[in-house]
């Protein structure tokens, strides 16, 4: 019953994403896209669905049945029966990709999976954060009955009661609707969210740049131990990384199709559940539109501002409000907010802990997903033999994926500085999460900007057929002269 | 085209290298893994006292840990996971205390010293404790 349920959750998901982007149902590369996007959607409409019945009709299975069939059984017929129209997603045209890069990727996924697997053997339960935290909440949701919201309570410090609720809904809604406390479907929730994040990543580059780059960072995503592991350990911040990501990969595309308005609809949706997943949403939320703004101003014209910042806010608006919801009615006060401004007006003077964030910072860039070599150094490497070779109908979209990321570190940097008491614990606990929520938005900004690579040989004529193959649907933005960056 | 190549199957190793050498790694840790310590074994603990509890109890805590022991905070977050929904708070200033020491009996002379009669022993270092302080 409780896979019957997460399977529901991602189908409603799914049905969410077709809806908006209808395509044929076949295998294709629009059909991955749809796949993976549709679990964050689905994940996040359940999550939040859970919330609104508990709190204004309290425990009742019945009534969270009841909606719960109403939201999926409509969205389920709404994707099902949509035609297809607008927009079909295909792979970019490019060089010609071998094929030992897809089973490179088989074999990188598969790695991944293993590595998922072992360490939820290992660790059902999740590690520090999951049962300190998010896993300790769902019990609360499920186990509390009408006293749920001692999941709040200020009494038990240690499980940050001001946090949000997304992956403890999502969790407390399948055990109560299958009617147990399953240990499974954390594991199942973690895991797809993995998932997810991973084929937004490759179809998203896919669409964008072209398979070879696709299957590139995909290779480099899924063999990022430390990314697979927060997933695994059950972290609410794989699914803070899957929203960052969708939010900027949807933007992009957003810029690839102009005229096609609905990608800002999406990208709204997917920033607005951000802020339910993890705090720092907030902060995502805030350095997305500062970003967006930037970049339409610099590089647009200014009549698109006001039309994808519509559909963007109309995205945004009912996650937003669900989490304002929950913030002004339930959570507590933030224990780092709570400080007196003269405390955090110290921390600012002592230059001691800008050394040591930037020390920190540094150090973590060094040994960003455990890899056997700095990855950085790595993709210097690949930068140096490759280039950059950024399209001029690239730029909005990549300012926007760069401005958003920039901000995003500069904002917690200051979080850093400004905050906790004790900066090297904080620092220690904390920073190479909040790096790896940005992994994989940073590969979809090096490879977008990266020059598609050339590795197989191919006869003048048919790479000539190639670069004339027209997507089907509606025209995207045509290539203009590029940006070569040495 | 050799550069293109030379980039793309250099980064694609060392991330499968990489990926694989942690793989043989996790593979390792699982085979010599012991569960003497974590949710489980806090589970298995805690299962009687957790039968026994009221609803809705809210508890004070005490551990044999040294103060400073890291695993202080660990155990008081797993003892916390365990008992939801009933809330565990981090002292003992509550009617009800559970006790979760490692030694073979509790030092009563701790106990009294800290107005704590014991209630009920539920084995594997879990103690039920009255708070009789005024």
């Amino acid at each position: 019953m409780t896979f019957l349920c997460i399977a529901l959750i991602w189908l409603t998901g799914f049905s969410i994403a077709r809806f908006l982007f209808p395509a044929a149902p076949r295998w294709s590369l629009h059909s991955v896209f749809l796949f993976s996007l549709g679990t964050g959607l689905g994940m996040g409409t359940a999550s939040c669905l859970y919330f609104i019945c508990l709190a204004l009709f309290g425990p009742s299975p019945l009534i969270l049945a009841g909606f719960g069939a109403i939201l999926a059984g409509a969205a389920i017929l709404g994707g099902m029966t949509a035609k297809s129209r607008g927009v079909t997603l295909e792979w970019a045209a490019g060089p010609v990709t071998p094929a030992y890069l897809t089973w490179l990727v088989a074999a990188a996924a598969a790695m991944a999976v293993a590595m998922f697997v072992v360490l939820s053997l290992e660790k059902p339960q999740g590690e520090w954060d999951a049962w300190s935290i998010w896993n300790l909440k769902a019990r609360f949701l499920f186990r509390g009955g009408e006293d749920w919201k001692n999941a709040l309570s200020i009494q038990i410090p240690s499980s940050h009661p001001d946090y949000p609720l997304l992956l403890p809904s999502v969790v407390a809604l399948c055990w109560t609707l299958g009617r147990a406390e399953s240990v499974s479907v954390p594991i199942a929730v973690a895991f797809l969210f993995t998932l997810g994040a991973c084929g937004l990543l490759i179809s998203s580059l896919g669409i964008l740049r072209g398979k070879t780059s696709a299957l590139l960072a995909g290779i480099v995503v899924l063999a990022a131990s430390s990314f697979i592991q927060l997933g695994a350990m059950q972290y609410a911040d794989l699914p803070m990384s899957f929203y960052i990501l969708a939010t900027l990969a949807l933007l992009c595309l957003q810029d690839r199709f102009p005229r096609d308005l609905r990608f800002s609809f999406a990208a709204g949706l997917a920033a607005g559940v951000a802020p339910w997943a993890k705090n720092e949403g907030w902060l995502f939320l805030a350095a997305v539109l500062l970003a967006r703004l930037i970049a339409i101003l610099r590089f647009e014209s200014r009549a698109v501002l006001g039309p994808q910042f519509l559909r963007f806010a109309a995205g945004a608006l009912t996650p937003v409000a669900v989490v304002a919801f929950f913030k002004f009615h339930f959570a507590p006060p933030n224990d780092l907010l709570a400080q007196k401004p003269a405390e955090l007006a110290a921390h600012i003077a002592l230059f001691g802990r800008w050394i040591i964030t930037l020390e920190g910072l540094a150090k973590i860039i060094l040994v960003l997903g455990g890899f056997l070599l700095p990855i950085v150094l790595m993709l210097g490497l690949y930068w140096f033999l490759v280039r950059f070779q950024v399209e001029a109908r690239d730029r909005t979209a990549l300012a926007t994926v760069l401005l958003a990321l920039g901000l995003m570190l500069t904002g917690e940097f200051a979080v850093y500085v400004v905050f906790p008491p004790d900066i090297i614990t904080q620092l220690n606990v904390s920073l190479e999460r909040l790096v790896m929520q940005l992994w994989p938005s940073g590969l979809l900004a090096f490879f977008l900007a990266a020059n598609a690579p050339e590795i197989v040989a191919v006869p003048t004529h048919v790479a000539a057929k190639s670069q004339k193959r027209k997507p089907r649907g509606v025209a995207p933005k045509p290539a203009q002269p590029s940006m070569r960056l040495n | 085209m050799a550069r293109h190549q030379f980039a793309v199957i250099a980064l694609a190793a060392v991330a499968l290298a990489s990926s694989f050498w942690q793989l043989l790694d996790l593979f390792s840790d699982y085979t010599r893994a012991s569960s003497t310590f974590g949710v489980a074994s806090f589970e298995d603990r805690f299962s009687e006292f957790r039968k026994a509890l009221p609803p809705h109890a809210v508890l004070g805590y005490l551990s044999d840990n040294p103060v400073n022991d890291p695993s202080n905070q660990s155990e008081f977050n797993l003892t916390q996971y365990t008992l939801a929904p009933a809330i565990v708070t981090p002292f003992i200033r509550q009617r009800l205390v559970v006790l979760n020491y490692h030694s073979a009996t509790p030092d009563l002379a701790i106990l009294h010293a800290r107005h704590l009669t014991p209630l009920r022993d539920f084995g594997k270092g879990v103690l039920l404790c009255r708070n009789d302080a005024p």
